[in-house]
């Protein structure tokens, strides 16, 4: 017997949860302002999240999903990537959506139900947030050969979760990557828990970046509370991508904090000290304690830049609560170039009933 | 007065139970601050408050189910110290529409139509479409669901005997039977879509029986000797699904005329009783439909039906099969007839039968073999 293929998975943390590096700064990080930087979008993104659970708990905003203790994943997506790559998100990727350009009242009225939001003013090749799990990745791969095709040098985007990976939109996507060679990375937020199915209740895999190994592309391993290593393992795939390298993926292992969404209460399946443990690894908390460290950032610092999220925040929601909704006979408007008679019949019917005709 | 009223903290959540307050009438609060811990069908959630202010009033006390939309507290009027900039768009949701007290069924028709200007009936897809499919005219029904949304069961209460057994209330009795007529056009334009009928006509030879014999409780006994043949007759068929589920017991819908409209009350259970017993309830029933005391309950749920027709005239009559149920017997006006008796003719008396039974979910031969186990017990003596 001869072996005819073996595989192995990397995993790159920099920054360990203690604050202390354990491995060398990638080039970006000599400058302080960039990592002031990735600080300042974790906790723009998790004083988002903060408001946007508060304005679903008082009945102004739909279900909600919160990133909170995975925000390095997003904002470190948001980093590497280029103006002119395409996000192709799930819909855990608010840090990522907010830093390229996506405001955060465009991200309120999509969670309030108001479509309006994904009529991106920022990237306007972006995807809007994709509910249903798993279905964004065939899509992803329809941008990138896109990209291929027209030769230019851009690369996608791709996030999912660690339920996703159990889905065929997931395998297949991965498979035809990895058959077309497209200029796609797909990024698995690995967070522990699909809804309330553990990760070792979801595969037998010891790694969620072995699924790359069936299709035949690169895949490894990063700390997703770690936005140096995220950041620098993007920046990476992505470049790697832009030159025709192909597609990769890359598992970033985090924990999932919040409950699954507003929906949802993961005290019924979730142990309590689990949870405790897990805050011990957060992502901000070991940025700040590095920065505090070498003398980048002081409580000063940290209290404007709460106080400005603060603002920026509450004034995103003020202009979202200030957006009257949508007549509702709008939603026939964006389906069909040219409305059948019966959509037609259907739409004067609204429209006359919402003038309080018979 | 400035109310905070409980959202939608789920997914069309309807109502939410107090856990613990955290906050006391008079506590000054910050906009996002805990305010209660409230316990859904799906979580506790805590519910921080809207803005900022003075709260003037609790309105539920923890262990208390409150309904989505209901009010939670009050926060005082006050000028000086709202902290403008913090209080973000409008709090106090629209004023929900006079809604009925939940558990109690709704009324099923107002007096007068609908008045001009009225607000457009709000309901969902699904209940438009049954109150197309039932013939209920939204605009006459009282909503009884969250901001005054017209639910299923409204739509299904107005629409009369098609709804499910509800609570049973009285109040609801004089509705149904006024709209008698109108239940029978619904029930019988759903019967006439939907069931595929067939009908075997026959005659039981009655000559032997006494002349005070009770004819509806013969016949009641033969159906039930019927559906002991033939158990296929007394069954529940689900058009939808295509799927028949035996009725465990018979439960005979009579057919009694009144001036209002056809009504038919149910006896149920005619194989746990005698007799006397059916006779006795026969009775009770057909006062109740005099004397406008029947509720809506007597009215469903038969599995079987008698229309004992011949009372007043007619001999043989193709009958309709009101769905789920799968067949009706008919009883005609009896008659002599010649019957061949050895090397003569005689004249005998008949009881002509007609046996309706929606085919889709009923063969011939079932039919058949239900028919033939009617007339034996019919033809037998006492």
């Amino acid at each position: 017997m001869t072996t005819v293929a073996t595989f192995s998975i990397a995993f790159t943390r920099i920054l360990a949860p203690s604050g202390e590096l354990v491995a060398p700064l990638p080039a970006f990080a000599a400058d302080p302002a960039e990592l002031v930087a990735l600080f300042r979008a974790m906790v723009l993104t998790r004083t988002f999240d903060a408001k946007a659970v508060a304005l679903q708990r008082t009945g102004r905003l739909g279900t909600y999903a919160s990133s909170l203790g995975q925000e390095a994943v997003a904002v470190g997506i948001g980093a590497a990537m280029r103006p002119a790559d395409v996000l192709v998100p799930s819909f855990r990727e608010h840090g990522a959506q907010l830093m390229r350009g996506v405001s955060a009242k465009e991200l309120l009225l999509f969670w309030g139900g108001d479509e309006r939001g994904n009529d991106f003013a920022g990237p306007r090749e972006d995807f809007p947030v994709c509910v249903p799990v798993g279905s964004n990745a065939p899509h992803a791969v329809g941008v990138a050969l896109a990209f291929r095709l027209r030769k230019e040098k851009r690369a996608v985007v791709c996030v999912v979760g660690d339920g996703a990976t159990s889905k065929g939109d997931v395998a297949e996507a991965l498979n035809m990557a990895g058959v077309w060679k497209v200029p796609a990375v797909f990024v698995v937020n690995n967070n522990g828990w699909a809804i309330s199915v553990p990760l070792e209740r979801q595969t037998a895999a010891v790694t969620l970046a072995q699924k790359a190994v069936a299709a035949g592309i690169p895949g490894e391993q990063v700390d997703g509370n770690d936005v140096i290593a995220v950041r620098s393992v993007l920046e990476r795939v992505l470049a790697r991508a832009r030159d025709g390298g192909g597609p990769s993926l890359v598992e970033a292992v985090t924990y999932r904090l919040s409950d699954h969404t507003t929906a949802d209460d993961a005290r019924r399946y979730r142990d309590d000290a689990e949870v405790s443990r897990h805050w011990a690894e957060e992502p901000l908390v070991r940025l700040r304690t590095y920065l505090t460290q070498r003398g980048i950032w002081t409580k000063q610092d940290e209290e404007t830049l709460l106080q400005e999220c603060g603002r920026a925040v509450e004034e995103a929601a003020s202009a979202y609560l200030a957006t009257p909704p949508r007549e509702p006979a709008a939603f026939f408007d964006h389906t069909f170039a040219a409305l059948p008679a019966d959509l037609a019949e259907q739409r004067a019917g609204m429209t006359a009933e919402r003038r309080g005709e018979p | 007065m400035n109310e905070f009223r409980l959202p939608d903290l789920g997914e069309g959540l309807q109502e939410a139970e107090i856990v613990a307050w955290h906050v006391t009438a008079g506590d000054h609060v910050v906009t996002d601050q805990p305010l209660v811990a409230v316990e859904t069908e799906k979580a506790v959630v805590e519910i921080p408050s809207p803005r900022s202010g003075r709260i003037a009033e609790l309105l539920a006390r923890p262990g208390e189910r409150v309904q989505v939309g209901a009010p939670l507290l009050v926060f005082e009027t006050e000028g000086t110290s709202r902290e403008t900039g913090t209080v973000v768009g409008e709090l106090a949701p629209a004023e929900p529409a006079p809604a009925a007290p939940r558990g109690t069924a709704p009324q099923t028709t107002p007096a007068a139509g609908p008045a001009p200007g009225r607000a457009p009936v709000r309901a969902a897809p699904a209940v438009r479409a049954r109150a197309k499919a039932l013939g209920v005219d939204l605009t006459r029904v009282t909503p009884s669901g969250t901001d005054g949304t017209v639910t299923l069961a409204d739509v299904e209460a107005a629409s009369g005997g098609l709804a499910k057994v509800g609570e049973g209330e009285r109040e609801t009795t004089g509705e149904a039977l006024r709209s008698a007529r109108r239940t029978m056009a619904l029930n019988m334009a759903r019967a006439g879509r939907e069931v595929v009928p067939a009908t075997l006509m026959d005659d039981a030879d009655i000559e032997g029986w006494r002349p005070d014999e009770d004819v509806t409780v013969r016949l009641i006994r033969a159906i039930l000797a019927g559906c002991e043949a033939e158990p296929a007759l007394n069954a529940r068929f689900d058009g939808a699904s295509l799927a028949v589920h035996p009725n465990p017991r018979l439960d005979l819908g009579i057919a009694v005329d009144d001036p209002e409209g056809l009504f038919v009350p149910v006896l149920r259970d005619v194989g746990g009783d005698d007799a006397a017993g059916w006779r006795r309830r026969i009775d009770a029933l057909k006062a109740a439909v005099r004397d406008r005391s029947l509720s809506p309950a007597d009215l469903r749920g038969a599995t079987f039906t008698l229309s004992n027709f011949g009372t007043i005239a007619g001999r043989h009559a193709t009958l309709v099969v009101v769905p789920p149920q799968v067949a009706i017997l008919g009883a005609g006006r009896t008659v002599d007839r010649p019957v061949r008796s050895g090397g003569g003719i005689v004249l005998r008396r008949m009881l002509p039968l007609s046996l309706t039974f929606d085919h889709r979910a009923i063969t011939g031969g079932e039919a058949a073999r239900f028919l033939r186990a009617v007339i034996a017990d019919l033809e037998r003596m006492g």
